[in-house]
């Protein structure tokens, strides 16, 4: 396929965590709102005047000084994350606020506060940390709107002059959405025999989304999005197609590493992803937003540490539904290691999707940078791609 | 009958003792655990023999 | 780098004086148990025969020995006795009937844990009208929430403590075959062994069945809470009883969890009565509460007397003992009181009478971080073979704070309140989670409350939760001045750590750092690592 057009613009974006963009929009006077977790309702960091930022470390080498402070033994995202800090690459950001999702990130965030690693220089700079929704209740909604009121709005008010009202609320939830459209329609093309995207391409434009203040790429991916519809797809065929599952992934090599080993990654249901992260929010005139975007992100919530038993069986149910929707022949259920609730997630995953709903899976544990054990990784997802072949060859009847 | 009362005493001391020299001897000398520690080696090949239904 | 006084115990200890003699390389137990002078050798035996009577009774119901035969984890209790020694070592006097009169119970406790857990297990005993009556909880379990039911309608059930935790203690290896179960399934080797080893079990079908619903909670880390997902499944989808899960927030010092958790209380409580036919009774509840206050009146005055230059209960009998009594019973069982009395008092008198666990107390230790059960006697290892006294473990610094207890409109409210602010506020996790300052600034507040000059920082490898802030405690400590003695250990896996690879730890630090020698010298290299 041609290249697109923007793609390359997009990549360059990803290259660093404080990227072009975001000087842009804190030369617009706004606010940069840094978040390390999917459980943050994302509109609420985006209110006027504000714009969210997840935390990435790109390209990660050493991460000495991080381990020092965590050991060797912390998920490497949250080791990256730390030493990224520690270096002064997030100096860009003037909060952080992270859930008690789970306990490496919530350390990690820890670290950089005592560290003070962030703010200098900016006497309003704040660190707030949330509990977050365990179940998937109305109990679990109060929590949520709790939390959000005073961890989220109150100090992003009180600290900045946010306006955080209803209608500010509804305003950020609306912008949200046209991006969450914008996503969704550019996934639709990985559908069908002959895709007009690839995968490595849509996780790019998607992780821009979360990396990048959001307001500012939508112009490039509506773009995107025309040029798709008469792209000419390749003839060639993917050997296989997959649904990539687990924990996050916010480098896009690990996708291409995939895709170079023939195997099309047609669907995303991983943290930094397209599923759940953008789905769009649907909000009534009756009940408050505020309210609603926290039921959205309880519902919609895939995250493991969600403990309650229809989330635990909800959640491969929801992977077998996207794997039916995306024509998946595999299923790659990864976890970035040292990773404690992926690492169970991964394991009754696997088991479930091969035992009760038949597909074949790959499970595997991965660096947070590819490029560090990219032979290996090269290996387990080409015996795959073979293993699902012959078993297509077989079900076809022909002879292996 | 009165000896036999008599003796009584006597023969109940003899078991307390003989029960404390019996018991005491095991435990002073771990005798207990020493014994536990030949059995376990058995157990763990019976355990070991037994089919389990891994599930997940 | 603060220094405290040396003290030098005036009185030599009766008995023998090498403890480490009594090891040996050519058995996995030990060659004999300890001289200890005529009076505490037989109050030492005395023991030992109370102990095996326990088990005694045990064994001799038919349906324990088919639990014994079915149960891999059941070998563990025939080592019993030996894994009462481990308290023990070189103890006399008030030390030693302390350790006694709590492990002992805690002992008991165990042996009353696994007799329930068969009468009502499917595959043993099989009394369908007691396991209907029955509900399974977590190991790692506050049970506040059955602090309202009538303990002889509703049966409390946690059956990971037998098959597990406990089971641990007694013989070190009896994990390592539901870790590679576990792993052979595909869950990682660098998770906590605790949660891990639990979801063996279940994978193994290993854990007894029984009850007619579960509540699980997460209320230990990550792993734990992970681990229930697998065990639940196994529970609700091949033995049809239903989960409950209790969530429990993890931020608890924040005002604005309370109600989300007193909320849960409520609704674990429901589903309790809905699934038992049980009702919750009030009055049930406010007596345990008194217990659950006395409890915690008891615990603060041993804090205090180890406070002082002459600590008198402390070890893993104590953690042990808190362990069971706070969390495990949470003031549902009247049988507790007495034994908190006694111990008080034993600890009293040995106050007064100046008593010592050593030769000499060098230094004083705070004990910060988890303990591997498979060297549960490292502590009194530590203070008779350095001088280093642990006034406290982490897992003892809990709640401080009395609950409502008397029956008042107002306090049934409040009630929710306390049992919420309990599970939240459970032991480990009180510190392990709710953000640093429980588990780093609370730490130095301690040791200038107990005068301590170390810490001894259990650094449990897969907790991610206490390495997590490894290099803040080194900065810290540094800063104020406090020697810093990291023990690394994976727990409950003796592979990655041995005995002895986790004592070189201390002495090393010991040798080159405080440039000490030993105060035992036979005590410093124990032949056990392939011991029970």
């Amino acid at each position: 396929m041609r290249d697109l057009k923007h793609l390359l613009y997009f990549e360059n974006l990803l290259q660093e965590a404080n990227n072009e963009l975001i000087a842009q929009a804190k030369a617009e006077g706004k606010v940069c709102v840094a978040y390390t977790c999917e459980n943050v309702p994302e509109p609420l960091l985006n209110l006027d005047g504000a714009f969210s930022i997840r935390l990435h470390a790109p390209h990660t080498g050493s991460m000495d000084i991080a381990t020092y402070y965590m050991t060797n033994l912390l998920c490497e995202p949250s080791r990256a994350l730390l030493e990224r800090a520690i270096e002064g690459g997030f100096n860009f950001a003037d909060c952080v606020i992270t859930p008690d999702g789970c306990t490496m990130m919530n350390r990690c965030v820890e670290n950089m506060e005592l560290l003070k690693t962030m703010g200098e220089g900016n006497p309003k700079f704040f660190h707030e940390y949330m509990e977050i929704a365990f179940k998937n209740s109305e109990t679990d909604v109060k929590l949520s709107v709790l939390q959000c009121t005073n961890h989220v709005l109150k100090p992003l008010h009180e600290k900045y002059g946010i306006d955080v009202s209803d209608a500010a609320i509804r305003k950020a939830v609306e912008e949200h959405n046209k991006l969450c459209r914008l996503i969704r329609a550019i996934g639709e093309f990985r559908k069908g025999d002959k895709p007009r995207i690839t995968g490595y391409e849509f996780h790019v434009l998607t992780l821009a989304t979360y990396v990048c203040p959001s307001y500012l790429v939508i112009d490039k991916l509506e773009e995107t999005l025309e040029e798709l519809k008469t792209r000419e797809p390749d003839d060639k065929p993917w050997r296989a197609r997959v649904l990539l599952v687990g924990s996050e992934v916010d480098d896009s090599g690990f996708v291409k590493l995939i895709e170079e080993c023939g195997a099309f990654v047609c669907c995303d249901r991983f943290c930094f992803g397209s599923y759940p992260g953008r789905v769009e929010i649907a909000l009534n005139d009756e009940e408050d937003a505020l309210t609603q975007v926290c039921r959205h992100y309880i519902q919609h919530c895939h995250c493991p540490r969600m403990m309650s038993m229809d989330k635990v069986y909800g959640r491969k149910q929801y992977v077998a539904d996207l794997a039916k929707e995306y024509g998946a022949e595999g299923i790659i259920y990864q976890q970035v290691k040292f990773c404690d609730p992926w690492a169970y997630e991964r394991t009754l995953g696997s088991a479930m999707l091969q035992h009760d709903f038949g597909y074949p899976v790959l499970s595997v544990d991965r660096p947070y940078n590819i490029a560090s054990a990219g032979g290996q990784m090269r290996t387990r997802v080409q015996a795959f791609v073979e293993s699902i072949e012959i078993k297509k060859i077989q079900k076809e009847g022909g002879k292996a | 009958m009165m000896k036999k009362l008599l003796k009584l005493p006597l023969i109940l001391l003899g078991i307390a003792l003989g029960f404390f020299v019996v018991t005491f001897t095991v435990y002073f000398f771990n005798l207990d655990m020493k014994a536990t520690a030949l059995l376990a080696p058995l157990l763990e090949k019976w355990y070991d023999s037994r089919e389990h239904d891994q599930y997940i | 780098m603060k220094t405290v006084e040396k003290i030098v115990n005036p009185v030599k200890r009766a008995g023998e004086q090498s403890p480490g003699k009594i090891y040996s390389d050519k058995l996995k137990v030990r060659a004999r148990r300890e001289w200890r002078g005529v009076k505490d050798t037989f109050y030492d035996y005395t023991r030992w025969l109370y102990l095996m009577s326990v088990l005694g009774r045990f064994i001799i119901v038919p349906r324990n020995v088919k639990g014994f035969f079915r149960y891999r984890w059941m070998m563990s209790y025939l080592f019993v006795p030996h894994g009462m020694d481990k308290f023990t070592i070189g103890l006399r006097d008030e030390a030693l009937r302390i350790a006694h009169t709590s492990f002992n119970f805690v002992i008991a406790d165990v042996t009353q844990a696994i007799a329930n857990c068969f009468r009502g297990d499917r595959r043993v005993g099989n009394d369908k009208a007691y396991s209907d009556k029955c509900v399974i909880t977590d190991e790692n379990s506050m049970v506040t929430f059955m602090m309202g039911f009538d303990k002889e309608k509703v049966h409390t059930i946690l059956r990971e403590v037998p098959t597990m935790f406990a089971s641990n203690i007694f013989h070190q290896f009896n994990v390592m075959h539901y870790l590679d179960v576990a792993q052979l399934n595909g869950i990682p080797g660098d998770v906590c062994p605790m949660p891990e080893a639990e979801a063996g079990i279940s994978i193994d079908d290993d854990f007894c069945v029984l009850g007619c619903c579960a509540v699980q909670n997460n209320t230990t880390c990550d792993g734990s809470l992970m681990g229930n997902g697998i065990i639940a499944k196994r529970l609700e989808r091949q033995y049809g009883i239903p989960t409950f899960q209790l969530a429990t927030p993890l931020r608890h010092k924040e005002p604005d969890v309370l109600e989300y958790a007193a909320d849960q209380i409520k609704q674990a409580i429901a589903f309790v009565e809905e699934h038992t036919g049980e009702h919750w009774d009030w009055d049930k509840y406010f007596a345990a509460a008194k217990r659950v206050n006395y409890a915690t009146k008891c615990r603060i005055a041993q804090m205090e007397i180890n406070s002082t230059p002459y600590p008198q209960f402390f070890g893993a009998a104590f953690s042990l003992y808190n362990d069971t009594n706070y969390m495990g019973n949470s003031g549902r069982d009247p049988n507790f009181v007495p034994i908190d009395r006694k111990l008080l008092e034993l600890a009293e008198k040995g106050y007064k009478a100046k008593r010592m666990y050593a030769k000499e107390y060098r230094h004083r230790a705070i004990v910060w971080g988890v303990q591997p059960q498979y060297v549960i006697d490292m502590l009194y290892w530590m203070v008779q073979c350095w001088g280093v006294v642990p006034l406290t473990d982490m897992l003892s610094v809990i709640n401080t704070d009395m609950i409502a207890e008397e029956d008042t409109p107002e306090n049934r409210e409040q009630a929710y309140r306390d049992m919420a602010m309990l599970n939240m506020e459970m032991i480990m996790r009180n510190h392990t989670h709710g953000g640093y300052k429980v588990l780093v600034d609370e730490l130095w507040e301690l040791c200038e409350k107990m005068n301590a000059d170390i810490v001894m920082m259990w650094e449990h490898m897969s907790c991610k939760a206490l390495t997590g802030m490894h290099g803040m405690f080194e900065d810290q400590a540094r800063e104020r001045g406090i020697h810093i003695m990291w023990v690394s250990h994976d727990l409950c896996d003796p592979r990655v750590f041995t005995r002895n690879a986790i004592r070189d730890q201390v002495s090393n630090y010991m040798r080159t750092v405080m440039r000490e020698e030993p105060l035992d010298p036979s005590l410093e290299h124990i032949p056990d690592d392939e011991a029970y």
